[in-house]
């Protein structure tokens, strides 16, 4: 039948509205939104560091030699007029982005005020820009945070998708600051979500990628540092990246506690000393920069590149690792708008390339180039100080684009990651938050949590175990030399259900004695368990049913044990008890 | 009721997304001009930075152009000359395991680098490491050169060689320099770099060669005319070598090395008691020549020593001077004695005692001149002749 010209583009009108009522739903809306958020947290982020670049220039001078004036002054002034503006203007602009973004996720329902992107963009660009030993990562994660709570509420998104906006925002950000889609979003998940679940992975991965993409766009694809070629490693070598790791994991416990104990120190000091406090800390980086390592001044990538290229022996390496903990330490404790992600890199490639110049030099045949131990050490402060140890390992292979050096990033980033916990069991994200009275949760923690499983709580069955096909009578028989009142029958072919004694005996009276058992049973079957199934599981029908099987997952037919309420509750008595609860 | 909710947040949705698509194109837009500019005075900055660096690196300024490469490097990273300069300020601002160690890590990018291998292979001059020099030096010669490659291949070379010299590596130099004379440069220039590296190697015969190569296509280049004269008198072909020191003295008629030349290779030529085409009156007139010339110089080396022999320093030498006069004074009464049959016999003694003579007032009283040269080079010339035909 042919159709009328106008009926028919009609009709084609309705079948695209009727797609796109289907498509848009607020799932794939969500994550049409997280491109979009991407997008504009890639555009920010391209601002951001031109803005950091821009005031560098400015302040400093194109190159910053030391005995430059301007290495004292300009830190100085600007921490001054950066005090100002933080404490009237964007008093949120202090401090971890990090810890804010997880506040916006388990306590503000995902708001973060837009004030807050507009103030970490002004006061970090000014204070990066004039030699504050901060990074631009921990800003850019908060703006790409503050722009998607922006966007999310004017959307009228469901508080849930509201909420899980924050963290989508932060992985677009610190993937536009770090070139690196898969560090950031597993940071994300690692530090801030906590959890994998396949509604925020895949937003935050549409964000992290158009974030990216925007980057490279305008930015080019170039990553932060360029990468020395890297050489196989020997087995041999491996102690050698062991001695990184170990000495790794000792800085980063030094880095920390040094920021653990000052902080809450200072920030107790009178409320007039805050005006004042950065600009100390400025002057006393300024005084590093103006007696020889402007090097540990701002962000510090491009000495991170000239430290992977060998441009520093192994004394100055270690010089410029140690001068900028104590640098980065001075930056935040003063509460200077900025992060330390940058830092930790420049620290770790520092530190990398101080122990693998030493070890080349005192022992040339176990160490490989200076440039590749830089590299590792990068990842080895990251898994120590910010105690992220997957985003560690993808992190060094995403920047170096480096397989072969997969061996020796996840030792020694182990290593480091042991020392550190053993030295300081309180990650630095979680002591920020602590101290600014703040109960996030701890990722770490919930990483580490022993989760109770049904085997735990599990009993051996002690009474008999019927069978569906049996007679009434037989199992009538059966239950009279048991003491129990409930019995587990074994039904055919699959399956498991129960009946009590007194039910037995009724149909025993009734006459029934010659009909199998499964055909008296009354109808449904009982729930059963695995013995790897969370305990909490056991919860949910341990109080329809007084006793639940457990079966093997290999044979539904085979009972591996029963469980009950009594046995859940003692199970979980148990644990707090040893826990002391 | 749903339906039409349902409906009307879709449309609402689709409005928000198209809201925000063109707000991202005006911001990228925007973004794209800041953008724009900021990459314009990265370069800039990059040239103004770099262009400082190399006036404090002419001004002998190395420590400070290293900061300017480095900043230049900031913003224009990716820059091979930045890069190279860099490497170089370094080591010229004795910053010797850094510049290796950066060198190093460019080299492992671009192996096949010409301008990198010789860089390196400076490094290795400057620490004296003839194995890596040659090594780098090699991989400059045959590595890439973007422009000029044969000229700076051939300059890598010419400092490969010169640095084996002065690191007395005589034969690895001498083999460096047949291949690259086996290249057959066309350059006039880099011909008579070759002659004049050879004659360095004291491989005069290929220094001849090499001379002899310029002047067949410039008889007039001074250079090599006495190139030539200095390489054929090393080997004894003191008729060629008066030739080219002939031409090159009446070209420059200044050059005192030319002319001195000229005359030790006149007098050999005039004085040898064994050259084939004279008679045997002339060879005895010759000989009786030497021997009264030695005598003389012996005597002058004798007073000039009479100081030293007075204070009882020199007794050997004295002694030895004094048999050395004994065996003079019996020579002069041989020749007079001697005939015809005994002449040639006569002769040689006569020369022997004369190339002693020469030799042991040489090592007393300091390299002789003029017709003791002569003499001295005579004796040498056929020591060297005797030997060989001894073989």
């Amino acid at each position: 039948m042919n159709l009328p010209a106008a009926p028919l583009e009609s009709l084609k009108i309705l079948k695209a509205k009727s797609y796109f009522r289907g498509v848009l739903d607020e799932e794939r809306f969500f994550l049409v939104l997280a491109v979009f958020i991407g997008v504009f947290s890639g555009l920010a982020v391209v601002c951001f560091r031109l803005a950091i670049e821009w005031t560098r220039v400015g302040l400093l001078g194109p190159a910053p030699h030391s005995h430059d004036w301007r290495l004292i002054a300009v830190p100085v002034m600007a921490s001054l007029l950066l005090a100002v503006v933080i404490i009237h203007i964007f008093p949120a602009a202090r401090d971890s982005g990090v810890s804010q973004t997880k506040s916006a996720l388990y306590i503000f329902n995902g708001y973060i005020p837009f004030r807050t992107a507009l103030g970490k963009f002004l006061t970090s660009s000014l204070a990066i820009g004039a030699g504050h030993s901060l990074g631009p990562e921990d800003p850019s994660l908060q703006i790409g945070a503050s722009i998607a709570s922006a966007l999310g509420r004017r959307m009228q998104l469901s508080r849930d998708k509201l909420r899980l906006l924050a963290p989508v925002g932060a992985a677009a950000g610190l993937a536009a600051a770090f070139n690196a889609p898969i560090s950031a979003m597993l940071f994300v998940i690692e530090e801030v979500v906590g959890r994998w679940s396949a509604g925020i992975l895949g937003s935050v991965v549409l964000s992290a990628l158009s974030s990216v993409v925007v980057m490279r766009w305008f930015l080019g694809s170039d990553a932060l540092f360029r990468i020395p070629p890297i050489a196989p490693v020997r087995p041999v070598e491996l102690i050698a990246y062991s001695v990184l790791g170990f000495a790794g994991g000792v800085a980063a416990v030094i880095f920390a506690k040094a920021i653990g104990y000052f902080r809450p120190r200072l920030r107790a000091w009178p409320a007039w000393t805050q005006y004042f406090l950065p600009a100390v800390a400025g002057l006393l980086i300024g005084l590093m920069g103006y007696y020889g390592a402007p090097q540990v001044m701002g962000a510090g990538y491009q000495y991170i590149d000239e430290a992977m290229h060998g441009q520093f022996t192994w004394q100055i390496l270690a010089m410029l690792a140690g001068l900028k903990i104590i640098a980065t330490t001075l930056s935040f404790i003063s509460r200077t708008p900025g992060g330390m992600f940058a830092p930790t890199l420049f620290i770790g490639a520092m530190l990398g390339g101080a122990v693998g110049g030493m070890e080349h030099h005192f022992y040339p045949h176990l160490a490989g180039s200076v440039g590749t131990y830089a590299l590792v050490g990068m990842g080895v402060l990251f898994a120590g100080f910010l105690r992220v140890p997957l985003t560690s390992v993808f992190m060094v292979l995403e920047v170096s684009g480096n397989y072969s050096i997969i061996v020796p990033v996840i030792l020694a980033n182990a290593i480091a990651y042991v020392v550190s916990r053993g030295l300081q069991p309180v990650p630095i994200f979680d002591l920020l938050a602590q101290q600014d009275g703040l109960a996030l949760p701890s990722m770490e923690e919930q990483r580490d949590e022993s989760v109770l499983r049904v085997e735990d709580a599990m009993q051996a069955p002690d009474g008999p175990i019927l069978e569906s096909d049996a007679s009434v009578a037989t199992a009538l028989t059966i239950a009279e030399k048991s003491k129990l009142d409930i019995f587990l029958v074994r039904q055919h072919p699959t399956g498991w259900a129960s009946i009590n004694r007194e039910l037995l005996q009724r149909l025993g009276v009734e006459g029934k004695g010659e009909m199998t058992l499964g055909s008296v049973l009354p109808v449904g079957r009982l729930p059963h368990l695995h013995p790897d199934y969370p305990l909490e599981m056991a919860l949910r029908y341990v109080y329809q049913t007084p006793l639940v099987p457990v079966v093997s997952r290999a044979d539904f037919r085979k009972l591996e044990g029963v469980i009950s309420s009594e046995a859940v509750l003692n199970r979980y008595h148990i644990v707090s008890r040893d826990e002391g609860v | 009721m749903f339906s039409s909710s349902l409906h009307s947040a879709t449309n609402r949705r689709l409005l928000i997304l198209a809201g925000l698509l063109v707000v991202a194109i005006a911001a990228f837009l925007a973004v794209g001009r800041l953008v724009r500019r900021y990459g314009e005075q990265q370069k800039a900055l990059a040239r103004r930075m770099f262009a400082q660096g190399n006036s404090e690196q002419a001004a002998g300024e190395p420590e400070h152009a290293l900061e300017d490469y480095r900043a230049a490097l900031q913003y224009d990273r990716t820059n091979f000359t930045y890069q190279l300069s860099l490497a170089r300020a370094l080591r010229d601002s004795g910053r010797t395991a850094e510049a290796r160690d950066y060198l190093l890590t460019l080299w492992e990018n671009n192996p096949q680098d010409g301008a990198i291998n010789l860089a390196l292979g400076r490094l290795a001059v400057r620490e004296g490491s003839v194995e890596n020099a040659v090594h780098y030096y090699h991989n400059a010669v045959y590595g890439i050169w973007p422009e000029d490659a044969d000229k700076h291949r051939f300059d890598a070379e010419f400092e490969l060689v010169d640095f084996l010299l002065k690191e007395g590596a005589i034969p690895q130099a001498q083999a460096e320099l047949i291949s690259l004379e086996a290249s057959h440069p066309t350059d006039l220039d880099t011909r008579l770099r070759i002659a004049d590296l050879f004659a360095r190697s004291h491989d005069s015969e290929h220094a001849l060669a090499s001379y002899q190569e310029v002047l067949r296509r410039d008889r007039n280049d001074i250079n090599a005319l006495n190139g030539a004269g200095q390489a054929a008198l090393a080997l004894g072909r003191y008729r060629i070598a008066q030739n080219y020191l002939r031409a090159a003295a009446e070209l420059d008629p200044n050059d005192l090395a030319a002319s001195s030349s000229l005359q030790l290779s006149t007098m050999i030529l005039q004085s040898d008691p064994m050259a084939s085409h004279i008679s045997a009156g002339e060879r005895r007139e010759r000989i009786n020549s030497a021997l009264a010339q030695a005598s003389a110089r012996l005597a002058s080396c004798a007073q000039a020593r009479a100081g030293d022999l007075q204070s009882g320093n020199v007794n050997h030498a004295s002694d030895g001077m004094q048999v050395l006069q004994s065996r003079l004074d019996l020579m002069k009464n041989d020749m007079k004695r001697s005939n015809a049959k005994s002449d040639e016999d006569t002769a040689s003694s006569a020369l022997d005692l004369v190339g002693e003579i020469e030799r042991q007032t040489a090592q007393l009283c300091g390299a002789p001149v003029a017709m003791d040269a002569a003499l001295l080079r005579i004796s040498a010339d056929r020591a060297a002749s005797e030997s060989e035909s001894g073989k």
